[in-house]
């Protein structure tokens, strides 16, 4: 496959240069399978395979880009978008800068997050996962729901700049699993991620999935006063609030269009908790890498917040153009973030649980729809799902309603963290609108954040 | 192709499907245009082609889809392997409701092709906007056009074969300042429906170069404004919330998958319950809304859904009672069963996917709420002694159920005794979707009714954009919390 992928994009850079182009060819591949649960059945398994072809077109500054789904073989519909995209690139408007042209210094073969039996897993083999998982854990009234998703990601590219081409390829798994109870609507998840088919545990889901279930069944639900908790964010929230930080946080891009809670003053000085250390490292296979960006730029670990102090803003190639800065090997679909653990000891759920503490903690897993609520502020709403808790001081455990979060990650992040857990995890962040596009994120497993208010608080699910 | 689609289903069908149906795509065609301060930063064109096949087998669905259309069978071998499997697991068999078997085509109205429109045209145009953007006060400008054409044939092992083109245009701009704080403040239009038919007509320059004065006038006067008083208040919502706020808490939670539980893996549930149809007060007796697919020129208009049901047009919400859904074929059979009595009358027509490689699930069609009876929007602010009135989407977030919600806006108007005071930074409203939606204290008549297009709908695993419309009418709420 390999070799079929190189030689088409060697071909069509040759029917480029032929033509006097200047183009840049990004070739993606997937293989995708997604088996769904809902109501305790599999309500629907499918099967992907989709072949896409996008093409830049330069002129100087001029430049434009056409995308095509195809099939592998069809070269002359692959040469007619090189065709069409340099008749729009001459017609498009001029940029105030000068577009760089992704210039590959070598050829660069990058199969090592490939793992055949990860990506060739049987529909069998993944209904017998999902039944592991969920074992004995169903009732009459305890509904399963959850996605075995899986597949394969290839990237491949080249540009008339140069003879040589990039080429990766990766498998990645995201499980959910979800028992949610069909009339009093709780909901509790237990998930995973997977870069080789060795890191899927379905042992470790049901373990976790129980834990939550014993302790729904058991206590009576309660609406929770509105005012200030002590939080433990367990990592799906920690990786959903990280995530937004990249949007707004330490992008370059969004500084300059105004859309960032950080900004150059802040570089150098403590903006977050010294108990906070953020990097993009693409070191980390879990987090589905690539170790080259789309311009050929080597991709090393990246300082981002280190022990709470703000170190850089990422560059991707297109906003160090138009803003004359030096780009820092981000121009790719997704960043390998990965933060640091802490000192706090804890490794499960039920650890945490367990542990004697000096007041009540509101134990948040997840935080449902996300969004901004303003982006200079830093400020984000999201609601808790999926399982929360309220550790009360005497050890007792309420089960509560879900509450609703608003708040600036510049607080979130800030003085308030208590502690970090030692213990990170990959969580599973990829998006499926449109290509898929595996990603993940490192993340502690628990962080306890002091004085958070809560500004809604449900009265029922 | 069709004689090899119609051989495959035949073939599919004798190795025991109960049920095939295939979405050839010959073309799906978009062209998306961004321009950023003067730059145009996207000029970006897609182009599709492959073909979904979905298979009923023994209760279960397999999908597979495939832009490789060399060999099809592999494609339609592959769909019912997938329902083999999934037949393994089954609860509840999926039945799909009765439908008329359909031969037909359907084509979006559109006067002017957009794809015959040269770049350097639409590039012209919308140079043009940003220069007319490009004011005092204004950091950054921001404009995007968006034009969709696809051809769909829909062929099922039922007999029906239906042909769509559908064409979309989508278009907006949004300008962003400073205020002395150093935080931005945003305001931004979007084209809403202009006439009866969306092709590059809908592009009236005189349009948007009145909204390019208004949001930049309207920029400058947010960023030079408070901050929203954190207070409860009534809140007036213009057309350019009040979509979302229908989107959210009405199309989004009637979903008839979601209250089946089909989406609680990622999206969510819904609050609502079959028990609630017929009964449940889901807002107060000025709240009539409904599910219209046949309302002339909107996204949510397509003649035929996905399961080859023509749209229709279904009252959701009547006087306030809850009454309807937005259904598909499967859905509605298992509601009626599971509350053991007859809620659907046949499907609603809105199972839709949002390209050929992706399943059909329910999606909204076009969610309006009717226009009501307390006149304009001057007669609604003279009716209200101590309100807000708040425009733009800045964010939207929506507890799992669609229970409660979050939402803040590009800009805020205090009204006090009846007249409108002064403009306010920031504001954002909340609350909890049954008592927000009793608490309906006015709706405007058809002067403030228009029709707002959606282009990023998102549902469903593997995820799903879908493109919809939503006709509202300015509309007030009492007593409801905001600038938090």
């Amino acid at each position: 496959m390999k070799e079929r992928i190189l030689q088409t994009l060697k071909s069509l850079r040759a029917y480029a240069v032929e033509k006097g182009l200047q183009v840049s060819l990004l070739y993606h591949e997937e293989e995708s399978a997604l088996m769904r649960f809902a109501n305790s059945a599999i309500s629907l398994n499918t099967n992907e395979h989709i072949v896409r072809l996008e093409i830049t077109a330069y002129r100087g500054s001029q430049r434009a880009m056409y995308e095509l789904i195809t099939e592998p073989g069809k070269l002359d519909d692959m040469k007619k978008g090189i065709d069409t995209v340099a008749e729009l690139a001459a017609l498009a408007q001029p940029l105030s800068y000068t577009p760089t042209i992704p210039h590959y210094k070598a050829d660069f073969i990058d199969e090592q997050g490939y793992d055949e039996a990860l990506a060739k897993l049987s529909n069998e083999e993944k209904l017998a996962f999902f039944n592991q998982a969920s074992a004995g854990l169903e009732t009459d009234d305890l509904k399963l729901s959850g996605i075995f998703s899986s597949g394969t990601n290839i990237w491949a590219m080249v540009s008339t700049n140069s003879e040589f081409c990039q080429f990766f390829k990766t498998s990645d798994a995201g499980v959910t699993v979800v028992l949610a109870h069909a009339t009093l609507k709780w909901e509790v998840q237990a998930e995973q991620s997977a870069q080789k088919k060795a890191e899927l545990n379905a042992e470790k889901l049901h373990r976790d999935l129980a834990f939550l279930v014993e302790r729904y069944q058991k206590e009576t639900p309660q609406q929770l006063p509105l005012g200030s908790y002590d939080i433990v964010l367990g990592h799906a929230a920690i990786a959903e609030i990280v995530r937004f930080l990249g949007f707004i946080g330490f992008s370059g891009g969004a500084l300059k269009r105004g859309f960032a809670c950080l900004n150059e003053e802040k570089i150098g000085q403590k903006v977050f908790s010294d108990k906070l250390t953020i990097v993009d490292d693409p070191s980390y296979l879990q987090t589905f890498p690539l170790k080259r960006d789309f311009i050929g730029m080597e991709r090393k670990a990246f300082p981002v917040v280190e022990k709470g102090v703000f170190k850089a803003f990422t560059w991707v190639q297109d906003d160090a153009d138009e803003f004359g800065m030096t780009p820092t090997g981000h121009t790719v679909p997704a960043y390998s973030v990965v933060v640091s653990g802490g000192d706090h000891e804890v490794t499960s759920l039920e650890e945490l649980v367990g542990q004697p503490r000096d007041t009540d903690l509101l134990y948040i897993p997840f935080l449902h729809y996300m969004n901004l609520v303003n982006p200079s502020k830093g400020i984000i709403t999201g609601s808790s799902r999926f399982g929360a808790l309220l550790l009360k001081k005497d050890g007792s455990v309420v089960v509560p309603y879900n509450v609703r979060l608003t708040q600036s990650m510049l607080d979130i992040f800030g003085d308030k963290v208590a502690w970090v857990s030692q213990k990170t995890e990959a969580y599973n962040v990829s998006s499926s609108y449109g290509a898929r596009n595996p990603n993940a994120v490192v993340v502690p497993l628990f962080m306890r954040v002091n004085d958070l208010e809560i500004s809604h608080s449900n009265s029922s699910y | 192709m069709r004689k090899q689609i119609q051989q495959q289903i035949d073939r599919i069908k004798a190795a025991g499907a109960t049920y095939v149906d295939a979405r050839w795509y010959p073309v799906d065609e978009v062209n998306n245009l961004v321009m950023w301060n003067g730059n145009l930063k996207n000029a970006d064109t897609t182009r599709e082609s492959g073909m979904g096949v979905r298979v009923l087998y023994k209760g279960a669905w397999g999908f597979c889809a495939s832009s490789d259309l060399s060999d099809i069978a592999v494609i339609f071998n592959q769909a019912l392997d997938n329902a083999r499997v999934a037949a393994e697991r089954v609860t509840f068999p999926v039945h799909l409701a009765e439908k008329d078997i359909i031969q037909a085509r359907f084509e979006s109205p559109c006067q002017i092709d957009p794809f015959s429109i040269s770049l350097s045209e639409k590039v012209a145009f919308m140079k043009k906007m940003d220069e007319r953007l490009n004011q005092s006060g204004v950091e950054q400008r921001f404009a995007t056009m968006t034009f969709m054409r696809k051809q769909i044939v829909f062929m099922d092992s039922e007999g029906s074969q239906i042909e769509k083109q559908i064409t979309e245009v989508f278009a907006g701009m949004q300008v962003s300042g400073r205020d002395d704080q150093g935080m931005t403040q945003e305001r931004s239009y979007r084209l809403n429906r202009q006439g009866d038919t969306r092709g590059w007509e809908s592009i009236n320059p005189q349009v948007f170069e009145e909204n390019a004065d208004r949001i930049v006038r309207e920029m400058q006067q947010v960023v030079a404004a408070e901050d929203c008083p954190k207070e409860d208040r009534a809140v007036i919502l213009l057309p350019g919330i009040m979509f979302l706020q229908t989107h959210e808490t009405i199309g989004h939670a009637l979903e008839l998958d979601r209250i089946l539980g089909y989406e609680l893996a990622f999206a969510g549930g819904s609050f609502v319950t079959l028990a609630d149809f017929g009964k449940l007060r889901y807002g107060s007796p000025k709240l009539t809304a409904r599910a219209d697919g046949t309302l002339i020129n909107s996204p949510g208009s397509f003649g035929y859904d996905d399961d080859g049901v023509p749209a229709q047009n279904t009252v959701l919400i009547d006087k306030g009672i809850l009454v309807g859904a937005i259904t598909g074929r499967q859905m509605v059979e298992e509601a009626n069963v599971k509350a053991r009595r007859q809620i659907f009358n046949g499907s609603g027509g809105a199972n839709r996917a949002t390209s050929f490689y992706r399943v059909p699930i329910e999606r909204m069609t076009n969610i309006n709420i009717d226009p009501g009876e307390d006149g304009t929007l001057d007669d609604i602010v003279r009716n209200t002694e101590k309100g807000i009135i708040l425009d733009g989407d800045r964010s939207w977030s929506i507890g799992s159920n669609r229970e409660q919600f979050h939402f803040a806006n590009e800009i805020g108007w205090l009204v006090e005794d009846g007249q409108v005071t002064k403009v306010v930074k920031n504001p954002t409203y909340k609350g909890s979707t049954v008592p927000f939606w009793n608490s309906l204290s006015a709706v405007g008549d058809r002067s403030t009714w228009s029709v707002q297009f959606v282009d990023n709908c998102g549902k469903g695993q593997p995820s799903q954009i879908m493109q919809l419309g939503h006709g509202v009418p300015v509309c007030r709420f009492d007593n409801v919390r905001i600038g938090e």
